[in-house]
């Protein structure tokens, strides 16, 4: 027999009066009304969303600490578990890698050679700055990531964002001291590709599942699975040679498959590459400089670059975090 | 304190869906389902106070901390909040059977929508299985969020969750 006398029986009326049922509409309208303005890319909105993400960064930040920590732990764990197989995949890797060492010098000094008897403009270097992945965003419209780094560092929109693996995405948003990375893999994401060793060009679409699609190959293209992907540079935003992926599928259904592990990013390294269409789209703010032309101003822990690349090269460390940034990064700038 | 719970918990769920734990794809959907579900079963606590303007506003922020448009997990949440406060309290004779089967059928036409909404948002066909796989998720873990959040609201389980779970009986 259920205890009708106990406060938790005790009936609560819903009082569905006039004015409730009113706000009620309100807020589906609101909600409506905020959809389609979303949708449309309301620059209120954009802007509104921008302040409002500066200020709920440092609750990410150090919301994203611990899961961050437990995650390196348990890949440590596993490092531990692996370890005895590991080295020995690496003295394997490292014999090979030695011989590639021997083959790319050699290769260096024909290409420096054969650029010299051309006469060939000396390109100039990427500056770059690491940072690390506070927030991580999913769910049926985005896959994006927002980091640590913002205008503040001299970021603007349209920046390609690499790792140690690879091209992760592009800088989509950006706010006073973090920016949302649209990732590879978001419907959104439409990046100029060139395939294999012929250089097949097409476009690598996202479609929120972990492959891209591999999209306007031209008609007869030979496409072999395994062979690399790397950006074309044709869309005058992102720099031409980073590497994508590689191709997996078979003919009429082509995939990429990117080398970044774009569902665990930790650090990841923003590239300054102020190409004439992204500063069109995005005008660098008044008093700032440019990437190219100079070193960003950054009131930061900042080292020059190695001596590999022919510009500074800044590198921010952001937080506790190592990872790859600064040999990653440089290696794909060299790219 | 007592009060703001039911708010300070989903904020923490908000937080969480934000935070990045590495899930796989697929499973890219459970953890703002489950705010949603938050939202439902305050609605559900008898004495539990979470009115749909809050749920709306943590939902908002949900949107604006995943970057996906405005308006759209605030509308899941409203959605929940609606419904799980028409539904009645689990003190009013209803048992934990009768709020999951509403939470079964919020959900899955929660999915359908979202899925219909994404889908109209982009002008394409938005891969299903994601969504499909969080609803699925959320449904297995309706018993364990509920048993959860009445342990917050009350500091312990004891007597009324036996109540409560007898419910009708």
């Amino acid at each position: 027999m259920r205890e009708r006398g106990s406060p938790l029986f005790r009936r609560h009326r819903p009082s569905w009066r006039a004015p409730v049922e009113l706000l009620s509409f309100g807020l589906y309208f609101l909600c409506a009304v905020l959809l389609v303005l979303s949708r449309i890319g309301h620059g209120v909105i954009a802007d509104t969303r921008d302040g409002l993400v500066d200020l709920t960064a440092p609750l990410l930040e150090a919301a994203s600490f611990p899961a961050i920590e437990a995650r390196r732990a348990m890949e440590r764990v596993q490092s531990y578990v692996a370890a005895f197989d590991e080295v020995d995949r690496l003295k394997m890797e490292n014999e090979e890698l030695k011989q590639w060492e021997w083959r790319t010098k050699l290769l260096e000094r024909k290409v420096a050679h054969l650029r010299a008897l051309l006469n060939a403009v000396e390109e100039p270097g990427l500056v770059f700055a690491t940072g690390r992945v506070i927030a991580d965003a999913r769910g049926p419209f985005v896959r994006s990531a927002l980091i640590n780094l913002g205008r503040q560092d001299g970021l603007r929109i349209g920046y390609a964002v690499i790792n140690g693996d690879g091209l992760v995405g592009r800088t989509v948003d950006a706010g006073g001291a973090v920016a949302r990375v649209l990732l590879l893999n978001d419907l959104n994401s439409r990046i100029p590709v060139l395939v294999g060793p012929a250089g097949v060009r097409g476009l690598a679409s996202g479609d929120n599942s972990t492959e891209l699609q591999l999209d306007f190959l031209p008609d007869g293209a030979t496409l072999y699975a395994g062979d690399e992907v790397y950006t074309s540079g044709s869309d005058g935003v992102l720099p031409r040679g980073l590497r994508v992926g590689v191709v997996t599928g078979t003919q009429g259904a082509f995939k990429v498959r990117p080398y970044a592990e774009l569902n665990s990013l930790d650090t990841v390294s923003v590239l300054f590459f102020d190409a004439p269409a992204l500063t069109r789209a995005d005008p660098p703010a008044k008093g700032s400089v440019g990437a190219l032309s100079a070193v960003p101003h950054v009131d930061r822990t900042a080292t020059t670059a190695s001596a590999s690349l022919p510009m500074p090269t800044v590198i921010k460390h952001a937080g506790a975090a190592s990872g790859i940034s600064a040999g990653g990064g440089q290696a794909q700038a060299e790219r | 304190m007592t009060k703001f719970l039911p708010a300070l918990s989903v904020l923490f769920a908000v937080v969480a869906t934000a935070v990045p734990w590495g899930l796989p794809a697929d499973a890219t959907f459970i953890l703002p389902l489950v705010m949603v579900m938050m939202v439902f079963c305050w609605r559900a606590i008898p004495g539990a106070a979470l009115p749909p303007a809050g749920a709306t506003a943590l939902g908002l922020l949900a949107d604006l901390m995943s970057g996906g448009p405005l308006g759209y997990w605030a509308l899941m949440s409203l959605t929940a909040a609606t419904v799980g406060g028409r539904a009645g309290s689990l003190g009013e004779g209803r048992d934990l059977g009768f709020h999951w089967l509403i939470w079964i059928a919020l959900v899955s036409a929660l999915a359908c929508f979202g899925w219909l909404l994404a889908s109209l948002y982009y002008f394409r066909w938005i891969d299903w299985w994601p969504i499909a796989f969080g609803a699925l998720a959320s449904i297995a873990l309706f018993p364990v969020v509920l048993h959860g959040l009445l342990w917050i609201r009350h500091g312990r389980l004891g007597p009324e969750r036996s109540a409560i779970f007898r419910g009708g009986s």
